[in-house]
């Protein structure tokens, strides 16, 4: 096994790409490898056939949205301990707790500092 | 006579000619325009995303092109960035040719070329614009207004927050851009919608009432108590809806007297509130008004009752002539559960 296949693998999903580049780009800086998808269902596949260590999953995507995503990785025994940080730029109360009803581990609101996604990654992963 | 038709024909067809060759010139110009613009951004991309992350500025003369470029994609970053990333982004601009560029725009004759500068100045997010900014918030035209209230809620301008809050009243700024300027604007334009409260206008108290209720503290609940007897129907529901948000338990006891307000919406609004503070000694009143109030004060005193106590609710929907209020609120919960 090489190094990078040891390094923790990272699932990023946003229908906006820049977003998508500054989470890679912050996460891959932190020593993390990053899979990307533009969409939920996209993510969920890649999920599937990858099992990353962990996602980060914007709540608004094209197809599955953030929590059908989080909650299908949840029904599914091969998935559901992939922990889910959502990215979301709804910040009422009764959406995060939509999130955190979903199966959701964390949530990060837009705008969102990258410092703090590495942080709130590290956290999690640290706990595994 | 044919000649002359023939002349004609031929003046027509060669600057049919003409405009079709300035025409395709121009489409290719501009498409070339538009790659080159693209192959720049996704080389300075990496760029924009180095400086935000606090990896120093880019090394070596960029030409006036690239620093549009990067502009453009900083720029795009800082919406969706905040903390140490977006005073970064401010840092970069700071002084920069970008920045004066836009600065000079504001002064455009043309008006979206004055509402693009707004709006770019807020993503540049530098302080040094925001005289400028506020000298664009008084512009005639409505589109630059917006655009300068968005940045100035972007560059966190409290000295603004009183111009914000009169256009958002009389409809001079579109009302949630408007308030999603004031509350990125947050705790520093607190002290100014404070003393908003006794603004002659009755718009600017709701107004500032409300956004009181989103961004205040308790420490806002007397204000808001006080405006629960104002003379404008319009004030006291505000100050019923911010209560439900920030009341304590003194604002309890004047919410239960503005139940009987002689105006619907505002025994409703007090209603509303209520239930959010989970108010159990209103129980009674709120039953009362169920099952005998108007439309819209028995429907809202349903549902606080559901919110305080769903046991009870359930009783009373249970109990005969309940009315059509108390079963609905009944039925939400059953949905709810």
């Amino acid at each position: 096994m090489s190094d990078g296949e040891r390094l923790p693998l990272v699932l990023a999903a946003d229908d906006d790409p820049l977003i998508l580049e500054l989470v890679q780009f912050r996460l891959e800086r932190s020593g993390y490898r990053v899979i990307t998808a533009t969409n939920g269902d996209d993510a969920l596949r890649l999920a599937r056939e990858h099992r990353p260590d962990l996602a980060v999953l914007d709540v608004m995507m094209l197809g599955l949205n953030g929590y059908e995503v989080t909650r299908s990785l949840r029904a599914d025994e091969e998935t559901r301990d992939i922990p889910v940080i959502l990215l979301t730029a709804r910040v009422q109360e009764a959406d995060v707790s939509q999130g955190f009803d979903a199966g959701a581990d964390d949530y990060l609101t837009k705008p969102f500092s990258p410092q703090e996604l590495r942080a709130r990654v590290q956290a999690i992963l640290g706990r595994r | 006579m044919l000649q002359l038709l023939a002349v004609a024909a031929f003046v027509l067809a060669s600057s049919s000619a003409v405009f079709l060759a300035v025409l395709v010139g121009r489409r290719v110009s501009l498409a070339s325009r538009e790659v080159e613009r693209a192959e720049l951004r996704a080389r300075l991309i990496p760029v924009a995303l180095e400086l935000v992350d606090g990896e120093g500025v880019p090394s070596g003369k960029l030409s006036r092109r690239e620093e549009e470029a990067l502009a453009d994609a900083l720029g795009e970053l800082s919406k969706l960035v905040r903390g140490d990333a977006r005073a970064r982004i401010a840092g970069f601009f700071a002084g920069s040719a970008s920045l004066r560029h836009q600065l000079a725009a504001l002064s455009s004759r043309r008006s979206w070329k004055r509402a693009t500068a707004a709006s770019r100045l807020g993503d540049m997010g530098s302080p040094t614009a925001r005289p400028a900014l506020r000298d664009a918030l008084r512009d005639p035209e409505r589109d630059v207004r917006a655009a300068a209230a968005r940045s100035l809620g972007l560059v966190g301008d409290a000295e603004s927050a009183g111009e914000i809050v009169e256009q958002l009243a009389d409809g001079r700024l579109p009302r949630g851009l408007a308030a999603h300027a004031l509350l990125q604007i947050g705790p520093a334009a607190l002290p100014r919608l404070r003393e908003l409260t006794g603004h002659p206008d009755e718009h600017v108290r709701a107004v500032v009432l409300k956004l009181l209720g989103h961004a205040g503290d308790s420490s806002d609940a007397a204000r808001a108590e006080q405006a629960l007897v104002d003379p404008a129907a319009g004030v006291r529901a505000a100050a019923a809806e911010a209560l439900g948000r920030i009341g304590t338990a003194a604002s309890a006891r004047r919410l239960r007297v503005a139940l009987g307000d002689r105006i619907g919406f505002v025994a409703a609004a007090a209603a509303e509130a209520l239930g959010q503070l989970v108010d159990r000694e209103a129980g009674p009143a709120l039953a009362a008004l169920a099952r005998g109030g108007g439309y819209d004060v028995a429907r809202a005193a349903a549902q606080a009752l559901g919110r305080i106590d769903p046991d009870g609710l359930r009783r009373t929907a249970a109990l005969d002539g309940a009315g059509p209020h108390l079963s609905e609120a009944a039925d939400l919960l059953a949905l709810d559960a």
